[in-house]
């Protein structure tokens, strides 16, 4: 055994050397990638974000004014506010349903595989299209929403859904919901597949109930799951631009602006400089964000 | 017991049912309207398949703007896989297998970068393409989506490399220049299943993508299909039933991979995330 380890650090130390060449050589490609087209471009948003550049013109330095311009801005903090609102319940809705669809399809059930693979339809659908259908469904004159709703008697006129201060922002958060949800529901079985039929087997013996299997056998079972989806569809709901700019374009008025709207709506106002500093002010919650849920890692 | 069982297994299916009706009727709707006329639409408002016209389809496969952008969405999604699958593999097994100085460093920066969403970084990118004068070009496009195709592609190959434990032992112990023959001959063998799934995730991501391609490209012979399909609303009109015809022809090349890659897709997603 010794002597096997001792031969491998001889061979690991006679290809070092080309070990480095070779590793330099096959990270060269992604690396001039990333940062020709992912470090540099961040850089000069931070720069940009500190002048006052517009299309075609660089602009000059002005500090910190663009920040504390946005943070005065009643938009911009109600962009932020619309954020924190989307975020939370479209994060909310895609736990408790991809979790809820997960359970319901971990269960002995007839043609399993099947329904699995359908309920992976929303996420296999492009969202560009996605989006179009919800916009038509909430449509007030031909949408089946509205047409349904009315044939039920639930409502009498039709609702302008996206076109309502009120509705708007649950109806595109239903939307997102929908769309993103079946990810979750993936993870998560696999999660539950993974966990070790025994442990379900001991805690039955000892007299637990179905409730209680779940609470102390699957759920810290699928805790480490659970913390990556978060953190990585979190960062995506934080950054849905498609999402609302093809059902609401971020209104009615501002209703439904969030943040990558908001920036998106500077830039063709043409303020490079504004834009910057308003797609960066994402970048803490997701620092944040990142590390919350790397320390909660570790710590399993 | 027995008729309790029963009366559970009954609405353990009730509760399938209705959540494939959630799931599946968007999708059923698009369909039905894209078989439907505008004018029939707003006389009989129905979700019902009660027409089918193909006049939609007609329309879409008869539009110059409709064939020059399936086939731009088309060049750019093989074109960005294929450059970003080897750029991946190449930098997965070089963070895999190989020891240099650097090394955590770089895998740090792949997964700082596969989590930076485009929402971030589209405002610099849109400046810079404009610098290097590829803004409004195919190729253009094709580079900008190497900057979250190569994070991607690496970051899930990161999974499906660490599970060969042995086998990159092995491949280590090969001399110099078969070195890279040992990955040829070795190792993709065995990550097959790895690019077959990052093959369709990635073509999956350029052919969904909207935002690069709406701020990046908007001239009528570089638009892509999603870009194209915003455009056919006009201020004085929305052609419904021409947008799901539309939406239904681009939707179904990713239903259809989804469905032929649908294990290697689900592996992907979990080793990824899971491992990574």
């Amino acid at each position: 055994m010794s002597e096997q380890s001792r031969n491998h650090k001889k061979i690991r130390s006679r290809f070092r050397f080309q070990d480095s060449l070779l590793g330099y050589a096959t990270i060269f490609p992604a690396t001039f990638v990333l940062i020709g087209f992912f470090g540099y471009p961040l850089f000069y948003e931070v720069y940009a974000s500190f002048t006052n550049s517009t299309v075609g013109q660089p602009g000059e330095w002005i500090g910190l004014a663009n920040y504390s311009h946005l943070f005065s801005d009643p938009s911009f903090r109600a962009a932020s506010l619309n954020t924190i609102i989307y975020v939370t319940s479209v994060q909310s809705g895609k736990f408790l349903l991809g979790l809820a669809v997960a359970l319901l399809l971990s269960q002995q059930l007839r043609g399993r595989n099947i329904w699995r693979a359908l309920v992976l339809v929303p996420y296999a659908l492009p969202g560009f299209v996605a989006y179009a259908v919800w916009r038509l469904i909430y449509n007030p004159d031909v949408g089946s929403l509205n047409i349904f709703l009315m044939k039920i008697g639930i409502i009498d006129s039709p609702i302008a859904f996206l076109s309502n201060p009120e509705w708007a922002m649950p109806a595109v958060v239903v939307a997102t919901i929908w769309k993103g949800f079946p990810f979750w529901t993936i993870m998560f079985l696999a999660a539950l597949q993974s966990i070790p039929k025994e442990l379900y087997e001991a805690a039955a013996t000892d007299g637990a109930n179905g409730f209680q299997k779940f609470k102390h056998v699957s759920l810290p079972g699928i805790r480490p799951v659970i913390l990556i989806v978060f953190m990585i569809s979190t960062i995506t709901t934080l950054n849905s631009f498609e999402a609302i700019w093809l059902t609401t374009g971020g209104g009615p008025g501002s209703a439904t602006t969030i943040l990558p709207i908001f920036a998106y709506k500077s830039l063709t106002a043409f303020q490079i400089g504004e834009s910057a500093a308003a797609a960066l002010a994402l970048v803490p919650v997701l620092f944040i964000l990142v590390f919350f849920v790397m320390r909660k890692l570790k710590k399993d | 017991m027995k008729t309790k069982s029963k009366y559970s297994k009954f609405s353990l299916y009730l509760a399938v049912v209705l959540v494939l009706i959630f799931v599946l009727f968007p999708v059923y709707y698009m369909i039905t309207v894209s078989f439907r006329t505008q004018s029939s639409m707003f006389m009989n408002p129905s979700f019902l398949p009660v027409d089918f016209v193909l006049k939609n389809y007609r329309a879409a496969f008869t539009s110059e703007q409709f064939g020059i952008s399936l086939r731009n969405s088309l060049l750019i999604g093989i074109v960005t896989t294929s450059v970003g699958l080897v750029f991946s593999v190449l930098a997965a097994y070089s963070l895999t297998i190989l020891r240099y100085r650097g090394r955590d460093t770089f895998g740090r920066v792949i997964v700082v970068a596969f989590l930076t969403p485009g929402a971030l970084l589209f405002i610099p990118l849109a400046v810079i393409s404009a610098n290097l004068k590829i803004s409004d070009t195919l190729h253009g496009l094709m580079i900008i989506y190497l900057s979250f195709v190569v994070p991607l592609g690496t970051y899930l190959l990161l999974g499906f490399f660490k599970n060969l434990v042995g086998e990159l032992e092995e491949a280590a112990r090969v001399d110099g220049a078969s070195r890279l023959q040992a990955l040829w001959y070795i190792l993709l063998p065995l990550i097959a299943p790895g690019i077959a799934s990052v093959g369709i995730l990635t073509f999956t991501a350029c052919w969904n993508e909207y935002l690069y391609a709406l701020v990046l490209n908007p001239s009528p012979q570089f638009r892509t299909l999603p870009v194209a399909i915003t455009f056919l609303q006009t201020a004085d009109e929305t052609p419904i039933s021409l947008i799901m015809a539309y939406s239904t022809i681009a939707a179904i090349p990713i239903l259809i991979l989804f469905f032929v890659g649908q294990r290697f897709i689900v592996e992907g997603l979990q080793t990824g995330a899971v491992k990574g």
